[in-house]
């Protein structure tokens, strides 16, 4: 009855019914034998199984290539990326001198430092500088949400925003030191 | 000549009792007239689409172009302008549209939130709607809220309280009460979990901010008295403690919520107590 | 002739309900343990009704470590600002203090990385060979620091001079 009535032969049914109680039963099972869907009977736990058949076949819906880059997820985003790649130099020098303590011994390490042009130098202290301060600044900020203080949007956008100044006006302070 | 001369004293009485009735109706005509007038202000809507009965194909997006100035103001009724006109096939939850039921929760132009809520941008740009972020998609913009209802369920969100009151109702402050304001208007539609990256990486084990601000929501409840066993049950490294305050949630929440603010107290309240 | 069509029906439905059942029945065969459920995948545990579950509670998981982390990273507030007034001069036991929480912190950076990323769940091999691959490059680290305040000029000072090299 549901596929009849969803290819909108209800009615059509409903008068050959009719006309059936009158004597004339054909055209209702006229109408019948030419259904093409057939219902079969399962046992309710089937259920789950055709379920879970149709669950493998759906895609996964776009995530972070169609989210709208906000301050929110981008800056947390960045403290991440600061934060790994400060103690990858870290970790990694700790275990270039704990190997050879001959080649990374500070004094080479100056001397290398040393013999760099200008340009390099400060681009190196500027691509040092800029996530040390804003990792520390937003770790700051991050302290102050974990202790209950600037929770509202507001206080996430403002504090966000001074973490921006405070990181260009830091590393222009440590470049120059 | 009398009849004329009560005819001719009628009139102007009989002409001011039709005058309101007539500008009724002309004004009702008014309405109902299309107001043909207006340009006509074409805006394309780029729409996500994936049907379940041919699994194996990609899903895409599909370009709908409609006229705005024959369109209601808000993204679901273009929607369903889409649904009625062009397209019958396209699919998506609808109920309320007035943002109380969250049915129609979808990501437009990058950010998640409920259709009937959106304004159409009347500017001549592409719109882009996708279904929430990061879910399984049961057709074009559906997604499977299975788990998320299930991790709803499993914070045990109503009042527990072994020692109710024996023959009144609960009585609770001002303040108290208070307590709840921010929270108990959550509709679950669930833009703030599938807005949180954690809750993208982790979904499975992570609970995801609307599930968290529910289970504060209890925990705050003068009222309840489990508590204590609720904040056990976050004591693990996964269900609370994926949330890095990345503030998405209370972003992107429809009903101005803030969802942040709830977990941060979760997570203060169980290192204080 | 009304005789011929209740027989046709009834043929198509056989042919149909033979069709159905053989399209179903290997599906209904393997039973649920052919669509295990995998984390993060379209399969749930237990049915829609059944909330999910909870890991045993450990607070050595939870809020102790937690509050253990904000306590480190508040602490290393002190150290940097220390670290900066003093960098003219040598302190050992700031450079011994400072490389050890800034190994701690790093540490539980990227362990907050893998169990986000590379959860042992999701990657049964590689999660757990990164952790372990982790602690001991935290431990080798945590070495090389050492010998580097002791043997060396230490960390704030080589920092200090590399700066102004």
């Amino acid at each position: 009855m549901i596929v009849a009535r969803t290819v909108g032969l209800g009615a059509a049914l409903r008068r050959s019914a009719l006309v059936s109680q009158t004597g004339r039963p054909l055209a209702l099972r006229n109408v019948l034998s030419k259904r093409s869907i057939q219902t079969q009977s399962l046992p309710p736990s089937a259920e789950e199984q055709i379920l879970n058949s149709q669950r493998l076949k759906r895609p996964s819906s776009p995530h972070f290539t169609i989210y709208q880059p906000q301050l929110t997820w981008i800056a947390s985003i960045a403290n991440r990326v600061t934060g790994v790649g400060l103690s990858v130099l870290l970790y990694g020098y700790a275990l270039a001198y704990l190997v050879a303590p001959g080649t990374f011994d500070s004094a080479h390490v100056i001397e290398f430092v040393a013999g760099l042009p200008d340009a390099v130098k400060y681009a190196g202290k500027t691509i040092l500088a800029a996530p040390f301060a804003f990792h520390s600044w937003n770790g700051l900020r991050h302290l102050s949400w974990d202790m209950g203080k600037f929770l509202s949007l507001k206080g996430a956008y403002q504090t966000g925003y001074a973490v921006l100044g405070l990181t260009a006006v830091t590393t222009v302070g440590l470049v120059m030191m | 000549m009398q009849a004329a001369l009560a005819r001719a004293s009628l009139r102007p009485a009989f002409a001011t009792a039709a005058r309101p009735a007539r500008a009724f109706a002309s004004s009702a005509t008014r309405a109902q007239a299309v107001p043909a007038d207006k340009p006509v202000l074409e805006k394309t809507f780029k729409i996500y689409r994936w049907n379940p009965d041919e699994p194996d194909k990609k899903p895409t997006l599909q370009n709908y172009t409609i006229d705005l100035n024959q369109c209601g103001p808000m993204v679901l009724d273009a929607l369903i302008k889409i649904k009625n006109e062009l397209d019958p096939t396209l699919t998506f939850r609808r109920s309320c549209r007035e943002g109380i039921c969250g049915s129609c929760a979808m990501n437009i132009n990058g950010q998640n939130t409920l259709a009937c809520l959106c304004r159409i941008d009347r500017d001549s740009k592409d719109s882009k709607i996708y279904p929430l972020p990061h879910m399984y998609v049961v057709k074009d913009l559906v997604p499977d809220l299975t788990l998320f209802y299930k991790q709803y369920k499993s914070i045990e969100p109503y009042l527990q309280n072994d020692n109710p009151p024996a023959d009144r109702e609960f009585l609770q402050s001002p303040e108290d009460r208070r307590k709840l304001d921010g929270m108990y208007e959550c509709i679950l539609c669930a833009c703030c979990s599938t807005s949180c990256p954690s809750y993208w990486w982790n979904q499975d084990e992570y609970l995801g901010p609307a599930t968290l601000m529910a289970a504060y929501r209890w925990m705050a409840d003068s009222r309840d008295t489990y508590t204590a066993q609720r904040k056990e049950k976050l004591q693990n490294e996964m269900s609370l403690y994926r949330c890095h305050t990345i503030f998405n949630c209370a972003r992107t929440c429809p009903k101005g919520l803030n969802p942040a603010a709830a977990i941060a107290k979760i997570k203060l309240e169980l290192a204080t107590e | 002739m009304s005789l011929a069509l209740v027989a046709r029906s009834a043929t198509n439905k056989r042919i149909a309900a033979t069709f159905a059942r053989r399209a179903l029945a290997p599906r209904l065969a393997r039973g649920a343990a052919d669509t295990p459920y995998v984390p993060g995948g379209p399969v749930y545990k237990g049915s829609v009704n059944d909330p999910t579950t909870f890991p045993p509670p450990n607070k050595v998981h939870g809020s102790h470590h937690w509050a253990f982390e904000r306590l480190l990273s508040a602490s290393l507030v002190p150290l940097t600002v220390a670290a900066f007034v003093t960098s003219e001069s040598s302190y050992p036991m700031l450079d011994g203090l400072l490389g050890v929480s800034l190994v701690m912190h790093s540490h539980i950076g990227f362990d907050a990385l893998l169990v986000d990323y590379l959860h042992p769940r999701k990657f049964p091999l590689l999660g757990p060979t990164l952790t372990w691959a982790l602690r001991a490059t935290t431990v080798g680290v945590l070495a090389g620091v050492y010998q580097f305040n002791t043997q060396d000029i230490g960390l704030i000072e080589l920092i200090a001079r590399v700066w102004h090299a």
